[in-house]
Parts: C-alpha cells; sequence; structure tokens
C-alpha cells in the first residue's frame, strides 16, 4: 500500500474521532481506542455504568462508518433464536418469519450491539461466540455472512442477579474491554448536565458527518495497514516478555498487594490475545503517523486487549478491575525494552 | 634557815619536778584493741621527700566507753623527735583535732602536719613516727596508752654529688625512663596499615565496587561502559541500551518515551536532562524499532551518547550539567 494511500485513510479516520468527539465529550481515549478495533477488526466489550453514553457513542460510529447497526438487549428469557428471526401472525392471519436483528441488515451489517451480555443465558453466549469468531451463521438451510460485522456489548458490572458470567473462551473473542467512565471535568459533567444539546440523542447523533469511512472496504485496508506496519526484532522480543509475563508474573517479580501471586493466574493471555495486542498496536502505531510498533503503541492498548483475557483463580474474581490494572502495569514498569 | 632543812627542800622540790618526766617514761599497760580502732590517711607517695617537704596524715581514732582520751597525751608541735638519742629531723609542725561524740563512744580526728628537716646524700628512710596516746578509764581512773601506726618513707637529697648515673640515681627532678617501644611501634603500624586496607576495602565493597561516592551509581557505571564499546552499529545498540539500563534502574521501573515526564517528577535531579532524554528516545527508536530510518553518520551518535550519559551522571551527582552555560 502506498504511503498516500495510508496517509489519505489515516486522515479519515481522524475525522471519524473528531466528529465522534463533537457528540460524546470528554471521552477521548474510548474514542481512540474504538477507531483502534474498528481499523483492526476486532470486537469491543463496553465496560461501564448505566447512562454513561455507550449507546450513542455507538451509534455515532456507525453513522460516521455506515452500514447496518442492530442492537438487541440481554434478558435472562433471551433465546438465540430471538438474535436470528421472529415470528408472528400477519394482518392475513397467517403466520410469518421475519428476520431478526442479526440478519436484518444481512451482509450489511457493520454494528452489532449486545446491550448487557452477561443477562443472556450461555445459550445466547455460545452463538455469538460463533458468530463473533466465524462472521457466519446457519439460518433456514442458508449460511448468511456478515463481513464487515464488529460486535460491541455491554455488561452491567454493578448487578450480579439473573447474570451469567461471560465464560473466558467469549472474552477472548473481544480484541478489548474499554472502560467508559464518566468525564471528570467540571466544564463536561456541566455541559452534559445543563446544555439541552446533549439530551436528545437522535438529534445529536444527526450532527454527524455521515459515511466518513466505507464500511465495506474496512477489511481490505485493515489488512493492507498491517503488513504495513513493521515490529523490530527488538520489539518482538518485548512482546513475548509481557506475553510470559501474563502467564507468569511471579518470573518477573510481579506483585499486586494483598493478592498470593502463585495463586493468582490460572491462565496467562492467549495467543489469540497477543495477535489482537499487536493488530491494535500497529493501528496506533498508523494513528500516530509511523510505520514501526513502538513499545508506546503496545502501552497504549495494553490494558484494554489483555486485561480481560487473564483468567484468575475464583477467589479473585470479585476483585478482577483492581487486580488486573494492578498486575498489567506491574508488568509495563518491571519489562524493559530494549 | 637551818642547812639541813634547806638540804631536805631541795631534794623534795626536785623529786617534785621531776615527776612529770617519770610519769612520761613509764611504761603503760597497752589499752584491749576492742576498745580503739584507727583510720590512717597518709601520703600518696612513700619516696621521693626532700628536705622541707610537709607530709600530711589525717588518724581518726574511735574510743570505746569507758576509755576516754587523755588529751594531754597528744603530741605537741615543735618537739624534737629523737630515736636512740638522734634527732630524727622529721618535726611535727601542725596538729588540730576535731571530736564527735556518740553514745557509746567518741571519734577523735587528728590532723598531723610533719615537716622534713633532714636530708643525706643518698636516699635513706625515715618515718612519721608511731605518736603514743594515753586512754583513762572513766570508772577507776585507770590510764593505758595506745600506739598509732608509724608511717615510713624515704627521703632524698636536693642535688646528687659525683658522676650520676641515671638508672641507679631515681630524682624527682627527671622524667621517669622510658622502655624501648619500637618494636611495639612497628607493630603498630604494620596492623594500622592492615587495618587501614581492610576499610578501604569495605568501602570499596560497599560503594558498589567504587572509589569515589556515586562512581557506582548506574550512570557512572554506563559511562565507563560506553566508552570502550566500538563506535559502529553493534556499539551504537550496545550504548543506547546500556542506557537504557541505567535509566530503568535509576527509575526503579522501565522509563519510556511515553513516561518521561513521570520519571522528571521522581527524579527532579533530571529535570535540566528533559530535551536530551527527548532526543535519545528519538534515538533509540531509530536504532531498535524503526531500523528502516537510518541513523545520519554526520549525527555521530557515540561521541553524543557520551556527552549525554556524562551529563546524566552529572545530575546522578545533584550537578547540573547546564549551569555553567
Amino acid at each position: 500500500m502506498s504511503d498516500h494511500q495510508l496517509a489519505d485513510w489515516r486522515q479519515h479516520a481522524l475525522t471519524l474521532e473528531t466528529e465522534v468527539n463533537k457528540v460524546v465529550v470528554g471521552q477521548a481515549n474510548p474514542v481512540r481506542l474504538i477507531t483502534t478495533a474498528i481499523f483492526a477488526r476486532g470486537h469491543v466489550l463496553l465496560e461501564g455504568d448505566v447512562g454513561v453514553g455507550k449507546t450513542t457513542l455507538l451509534r455515532a460510529f456507525t453513522r460516521a462508518i455506515g452500514g447496518g447497526y442492530q442492537r438487541i438487549e440481554g434478558t435472562i428469557d433471551l433465546m438465540p433464536n430471538d438474535l436470528v428471526y421472529h415470528t408472528y401472525l400477519g394482518e392475513d392471519g397467517k403466520p410469518h418469519v421475519s428476520p431478526g436483528p442479526l440478519l436484518m441488515s444481512g451482509e450489511n451489517l457493520s454494528v452489532f450491539f449486545f446491550n448487557e451480555i452477561n443477562r443472556a443465558r450461555p445459550q445466547v453466549h455460545s452463538l455469538m461466540l460463533r458468530v463473533m469468531a466465524e462472521r457466519t451463521l446457519t439460518a433456514f438451510n442458508k449460511e448468511h455472512y456478515f463481513p464487515h460485522m464488529l460486535v460491541f456489548a455491554d455488561r452491567n458490572q454493578v448487578e450480579k442477579e439473573e447474570t451469567f458470567d461471560i465464560p473466558s473462551a467469549a472474552r477472548d473473542r473481544f480484541m478489548m474491554e474499554i472502560p467508559i467512565v464518566v468525564p471528570t471535568d467540571p466544564d463536561i459533567m456541566e455541559s452534559l448536565v445543563f446544555n439541552t444539546r446533549f439530551h436528545d440523542v437522535d438529534a445529536l447523533v444527526e450532527t454527524i458527518a455521515k459515511d466518513v469511512l466505507q464500511f465495506d472496504q474496512l477489511n481490505t485496508f485493515a489488512a493492507k495497514l498491517q503488513d504495513s506496519i513493521s515490529a523490530s526484532p527488538t520489539l518482538r522480543k518485548y512482546t513475548l516478555d509481557l506475553w510470559r509475563a501474563t502467564r507468569s508474573p511471579t518470573d518477573y517479580g510481579i506483585k499486586v498487594s494483598g493478592v498470593d501471586m502463585k495463586r493468582l493466574v490460572l491462565s496467562g493471555a492467549s495467543p489469540r490475545g497477543m495477535a489482537m495486542l499487536l493488530r491494535a498496536a500497529r493501528v496506533n502505531a498508523w494513528l500516530n503517523d509511523r510505520d514501526a510498533v513502538l513499545p508506546d503503541d503496545i502501552h497504549a492498548v495494553f490494558h484494554e486487549t489483555i486485561a480481560h483475557r487473564v483468567v484468575f483463580s475464583p477467589v479473585y474474581e470479585m476483585r478482577r478491575t483492581e487486580i488486573a490494572r494492578e498486575m498489567l502495569s506491574g508488568i509495563v514498569n518491571a519489562i524493559a525494552a530494549p | 634557815m637551818h642547812p639541813s632543812l634547806i638540804k631536805l627542800l631541795f631534794i623534795f622540790m626536785t623529786a617534785l619536778l621531776g615527776m612529770p618526766a617519770a610519769f612520761a617514761d613509764v611504761a603503760l599497760p597497752s589499752v584491749d584493741e576492742k576498745y580503739v580502732s584507727v583510720q590512717e590517711i597518709n601520703p600518696t607517695r612513700d619516696a621521693g621527700y626532700v628536705v622541707g617537704d610537709v607530709l600530711d596524715r589525717t588518724i581518726t581514732l574511735n574510743i570505746k566507753k569507758p576509755y576516754e582520751l587523755v588529751k594531754e597525751s597528744l603530741p605537741i608541735v615543735g618537739y624534737e623527735h629523737r630515736w636512740k638519742g638522734q634527732i630524727s629531723g622529721i618535726e611535727l609542725v601542725n596538729i588540730t583535732t576535731e571530736e564527735h561524740k556518740h553514745s557509746d563512744s567518741v571519734t577523735h580526728v587528728l590532723h598531723l602536719s610533719y615537716q622534713v628537716f633532714t636530708t643525706s646524700r643518698t636516699a635513706k628512710p625515715a618515718a612519721l613516727r608511731g605518736e603514743i596516746i594515753k586512754l583513762r578509764d572513766t570508772g577507776n581512773r585507770e590510764v593505758v596508752q595506745y600506739r598509732i601506726p608509724s608511717f615510713n618513707f624515704r627521703v632524698s637529697p636536693l642535688s646528687v654529688y659525683g658522676q650520676v648515673v641515671l638508672k641507679d640515681e631515681l630524682s624527682p627532678f627527671h622524667p621517669p625512663l622510658l622502655l624501648d617501644s619500637s618494636k611495639e611501634k612497628r607493630y603498630v603500624q604494620i596492623l594500622a596499615g592492615l587495618l587501614g586496607l581492610s576499610l578501604l576495602g569495605l568501602l570499596y565493597i560497599l560503594g558498589m565496587h567504587a572509589w569515589l561516592p556515586r562512581m557506582g551509581a548506574p550512570f557512572a557505571k554506563a559511562y565507563r561502559d560506553i566508552r570502550k564499546m566500538p563506535d559502529d552499529t553493534a556499539g551504537i545498540q550496545q550504548a543506547v541500551a546500556r542506557v537504557h539500563q541505567s535509566l530503568n534502574k535509576t527509575a526503579g521501573s522501565s522509563v519510556f518515551s511515553n513516561n518521561i515526564e513521570h520519571f522528571l517528577q521522581t527524579k527532579p535531579a533530571f529535570i535540566p536532562m528533559k530535551d536530551d532524554l527527548k532526543q535519545f528516545f528519538d534515538l533509540s527508536r531509530r536504532v531498535f524499532f524503526e531500523p528502516q530510518i537510518s541513523i545520519d553518520t554526520n549525527e555521530k551518535p557515540k561521541a553524543w551518547l557520551l556527552t549525554f550519559c556524562r551529563h546524566l551522571r552529572d545530575c546522578e551527582r545533584g550537578l547540573n550539567p547546564y549551569a555553567g552555560a
């Protein structure tokens, strides 16, 4: 790919960020991470409290990249077929079948938002697992393809009743888990409350320029982007050291307060996870106008791509967020490059 | 008056005058030791006195009832003591007494001062005589005696006549003769040398193999190492890696270009190097992560790295490398 093309696409990506940042204020880092995931073609798990703007964020991105946007709410009685079709009696009195959220946009589906995914049953998780990994679905004796689909899921971390933990295999399918937190800047906080512009989400999203990117060209460009950004031997060694440290933190002297490190990690980052880390790091390098990955690029996405993959002993699962953050920070501090 | 009467009167007077002397010379029985106890405070040395010196001694007598001290028996100032008909030359020049009464005894403290009025061509023995005092039984009026212990000392001549061999003629006017201690001094010198070497060795070990303070600090070591590295691509890589190693050691964690600010906050001594650190990370990026960007030979990275590392070493030692600029 020519430098010219890379520069053009980078300009589009930065425009996309600018457009989204106009309507979702105070979330520059999540916006950068979602942009990264879009160009790395990875699914995203969003973590955050209720009403912090997750849906608005995704709708804004969908409008800017084009394609179909579908959404479903996770509930305890949701079944896998609810994602594929639904049946009803038509005006003619006959039963009818119409496509569910997954099939409704056909191959043009670009963003599928699964709200409160941990309220859905494991059968639903299982279906999503396949759709996310293979981007195909068999229904009505036909194979359906979603080549441009990215799944964004949100999990409710506050309430634990009637929820099902997403198994580690399903978590590993997500490229990133991005925390969405309430902005702390007093001006932004005041705007969100008193500026009526932010009260009507539909009107707000309408202000974003349409089709900043071409969703059906993203796969091709992403593949070429990955080929264009190099990783030096030093960077490769550094990445492998980071990987080993996630698997055996005690070998690198990593400590987390109040945690028996020998019992903490049941399983470190997976090979797929590390590959996704490098994909995201390459996109970050490209967004920063570089053609080689630096440790800084790894750091920019390290926590978001690795924290949700590490499997802890059940006794420490309740403190997962806090422990994962401290452990991964310790790893970054302990591993040197070069 | 009748001559015979005069003769008789003369005999009587003579007998009357001779009575005290006869009384004094009578050998009285000694007092039972259980009634008298004595404590002496004698001069601190017993030799080296010359004519004119005064020796003080204090005698504390505790006399239990029924005995009491006959005060008239205390020695008299100026009395010339004789020994075997010869004047001893040690004369009592002062006496003071104190008396402390108790329920069953009386304590008499006698402060006696004797002056030496004798000399000799050679050192000779002398003594503060053992004074004899008398005690009276208050019941039956019986008189007994008690002898205070004597104190022996040596009287030295004021000057020495003839050929003098100092070793044989000790004198208070000469300093004491010293033993030959040259052998011991040599031992002490050798041991002090060994101790000094051991301390230097300990200092070297404690100073992390450095002879001067901070000589073993990370950037000081790195500077010495980099000087020895070759000025080629491999050498530059080694040198950059060596500086990274020292930076990480100084910070206590890995330092990257995205946490320079944090490093400077925790180690403010390196603040003057902020721009240089950015330049270093730029060089490191090209050396390790962007090999397609070749390093311009005009940059002379080895020389720059040496200067950079020396400046970091200065900061490490609390100096500002740009203070004079």
